[in-house]
């Protein structure tokens, strides 16, 4: 998605008709649109948001008043007051306008009646004419297609509060996001709709198979409904996980908010996290482990092997049959030259000649040396390893067990810290922690009921891939049959190589994305924290100490580059991918950035690096700024850049305002100004650039 | 064992497939992605039906 243009009419402090022309070129991809505080910057961020996804930002106050006050002061009653937002925008070579409306009724009392907004969008067809969209198709599924719902909070945001995308609250959301984003849904469908598929062949071969083949079909089926069940159980609980989680959180909050316990709450807090990174340590431990069983656990059942090994050794060696010690080579030339090197003549049929022959056998051992003292070398270099195999299985043992007693004891303290809570003489504090424990139960409850799940479907899959097997070796010589067979086969193993697929790419996707991550966030930060991104594509920052990799509570600052270092990387990732043809889904290679008061607590280095990175990184980008944003580092950075600026002008009513105003390009330019009426609103200015 | 994949071999699965399955798997996903692109929602059960009954004969 290109964004085009901007066009506001009535929407928030913006009276009448209003455009704004978006820069677009690769090399000059920046608008920026200067505006003092309260001057509508959060407002123009939120027209795209509004526009393309009904959606506001939290800095948006009173989403509910759209309309312009101006405009509906001026309006007669019952009159309708036109507002809207227009978003231009260009995708795959194809534009679109995309118009939200909303109608505003000034009533007799002088209270405003605000209609539901529409959504209209319009395109330019073939013909190269602006044609409105088939009623067949909704304008929300066409934008979403493009640029989903669902991540336009990573496109469109408010840069003052850009750490809240990483916060660990907002984790899972990321999370799902990002695989969205990846485009999974494709092959999502594919697998779906090839099992309905294979499931309607299987119908088809129960009307025309032998008795044998519908008792197997039958059983098949009644474990794949089975298995279904479960799976459906299984989405049930990972919902009922998430609301569970998200109620902790919320009561987790008030417990914080009571400030009589506060003491206790930080002890809750680092208690818990403590007991977070434990169980993160033993699971490492217990990874490390597997992995030395699974790579090197044979080398202790060597030594007995080794033994037989070398007495067949030693038995070959009494029988001077090694060392060998005459080569192969030797003997040959020796029969080819017909001369011993005793000087007898080697003529064929000769007792010296068979004599010498007889030798080549015995010098074809030479190779059976070279390999037996190859493997000797390996077998003792083997030996030799199992007392490390053994040390570090004592080792990741002795963790675990270390950890494990730490963990109870970190369990034990946070138990009666809870039970302090539990016996608190308040009684809402009681009721907290009495709700906070139905919460935990509740969730452990839940975690369990998911794994033994989780073991049932799998052993269920493995009966039924049985029985697909019994199916295909069943005797049928019925032709109809075995084909009808033959195709549910190819369906699927369809199915398991799209799945495989699958798997596939969310590997190298996340490796990537976090290597990315990695290298934006180095680029931009000095502090030594590395960021991570877990199998379900969490995002946290840690710091390596030793060989572990230890949570840091990152500073407000350290969460902001995080996250524009995300949303930097899944742009340039995505666009890469979709370069090598590995995003399997809508086209989505173009990416703007519209940031509202960018970098806010960030130090002046950094806010350089942020400045030189984002427009790098995003095709294009819009930012609101203030002049206090827009110091001397950010402009420097950006300037190169520009390709359109805008200033806010508002108008304020207040006799004693304070006016402002900023200088560019030798041109004064009003920020603040009297309002020639009773009324406060914006103007929008575009700035005469005079650097080409 | 950790898998280590490199972005070519992402679609292994499907370029190692025999001959009749990888015609399925790509005509199957031209149309999810046509269909996607869209936003067609109706049965698609004949159509995939008609793709592998003619991929294997």
């Amino acid at each position: 998605m290109k964004l085009l243009a901007l066009k506001l009419c009535n929407f928030r402090p913006f009276y009448g008709e209003h455009s704004l022309t978006l820069a677009k070129s690769d090399e000059r991809n920046i608008t920026v649109i200067h505006g003092n505080n309260g001057s509508g910057k959060t407002a123009l961020l939120n027209a795209f948001t509004w526009a393309l996804y009904e959606k506001f930002t939290a800095a948006l106050a009173s989403p509910e008043q759209l309309v312009n006050r101006r405009a509906i002061a001026e309006a007669k009653v019952d009159k309708p007051v036109p507002c809207w937002v227009e978003v231009s925008f260009e995708h795959d070579g194809k534009q679109y306008r995309v118009k939200r409306e909303c109608r505003a009724y000034r009533k007799k009392d002088g209270s405003v009646e605000q209609a539901k907004s529409e959504l209209m969008m319009q395109f330019v067809g073939d013909d190269g004419r602006w044609t409105f969209l088939p009623s067949s198709q909704m304008p929300e599924d066409v934008i979403t297609r493009i640029l989903p719902k669902s991540l336009h909070q990573y496109f469109f945001f408010d840069g003052e509060r850009i750490e809240n995308i990483t916060r660990t609250d907002n984790r899972s959301e990321i999370a799902e996001a990002t695989k969205k984003l990846l485009g999974v849904e494709v092959l999502d469908r594919a697998i779906k709709h090839l099992t309905t598929a294979r499931k309607t062949l299987e119908e088809e071969l129960e009307g025309i198979g032998d008795a044998e083949t519908q008792s197997l079909l039958a059983q098949k089926r009644k474990l794949e409904q089975e298995a279904e069940q479960l799976q459906d159980r299984q989405l049930e609980i990972d919902q009922e996980l998430e609301h569970q989680t998200t109620r902790r959180q919320q009561l987790r909050q008030k417990q914080l908010e009571l400030t009589e316990v506060e003491g206790l709450q930080m002890q809750l807090n680092t208690l818990e996290e403590q007991e977070r990174e434990i169980r993160e340590k033993i699971q490492q431990s217990k990874k490390t482990l597997k992995r030395a069983i699974s790579n090197r656990g044979y080398i202790v059942f060597l030594p007995k092997v080794a033994t037989e090994f070398r007495s067949l050794i030693r038995e070959r060696e009494e029988r001077g049959e090694l060392p060998a010690d005459i080569k192969q080579k030797f003997v040959q030339d020796l029969l080819d030259r017909q001369k011993c090197i005793c000087g007898t003549e080697l003529h064929e049929g000769s007792t010296a000649c068979t004599s010498v022959k007889s030798w080549l056998e015995r010098s074809g051992l030479s190779e059976v040396e070279s390999a037996t003292y190859r493997i000797e070398a390996r077998v003792n270099e083997l030996e030799s390893q199992i007392d490390d195999f053994w040390q570090e299985v004592d080792r990741e043992q002795a963790s675990i067990n270390h950890n494990k007693g730490t963990l109870e004891r970190i369990q034990d303290d946070l138990e009666d810290i809870r039970d302090q809570l539990r016996h608190s003489p308040r009684e809402d504090i009681r009721e907290l922690q009495k709700r906070l424990d139905e919460v935990d139960a509740a969730i452990d409850r839940l975690t369990t009921e998911k794994g033994a799940n989780q073991e049932k479907i799998a052993n269920l899959e493995l009966q039924a891939g049985r029985l697909g097997k019994q199916l295909k070796e069943s005797r049928s010589n019925e032709k109809r049959q075995k084909l009808a067979v033959k195709r549910i086969e190819a369906a699927q193993e369809a199915i398991d190589r799209l799945k495989l697929v699958k798997e596939n790419r969310d590997e190298v996707f996340r490796k990537q994305l976090e290597q990315q991550i990695e290298e934006l966030y180095g680029q931009i930060s000095f502090k030594a924290y590395l960021p991570r991104l877990s199998d379900r594509y969490e995002l946290s920052l840690v710091e390596v100490a030793g060989k572990q990799d230890v949570l840091v509570g990152a500073s407000t600052g350290e969460n902001q580059i995080l996250s524009l270092s995300f949303i930097g990387s899944v742009i340039e990732r995505v666009r890469q991918w979709s370069k090598a043809g590995l995003v399997m889904g809508p086209d989505s290679s173009t990416f703007p950035v519209v940031m509202d008061s960018p970098f806010g607590n960030l130090d002046e280095i950094y806010r350089r690096q942020v400045a030189r990175l984002v427009p790098l990184l995003a095709n294009q980008l819009v930012v609101m700024a203030s002049q206090t944003q827009w110091r001397g580092e950010v402009e420097q950075e950006m300037q190169p850049r520009i390709g359109r600026e805008y200033v806010l002008t508002f108008n304020s009513p207040k006799s004693d305002c304070e006016e402002a105003s900023i200088k560019r390009y030798g041109q004064v330019y009003p920020l603040v100004r009297q309002s020639p009426n009773e009324f406060e609103y914006t103007e929008i200015l575009e700035v005469e650039r005079q650097d080409g | 064992m950790a898998k280590k994949i490199s972005s070519d071999a992402v679609h292994e699965p499907i370029n190692s497939a025999s001959p009749e399955v990888r015609q399925i798997i790509q005509r199957v996903l031209e149309i999810e992605k046509d269909r996607l692109d869209k936003n067609e929602r109706s049965p698609i059960n004949d159509e995939i039906l008609k793709i592998i009954k003619e991929a294997i004969q």
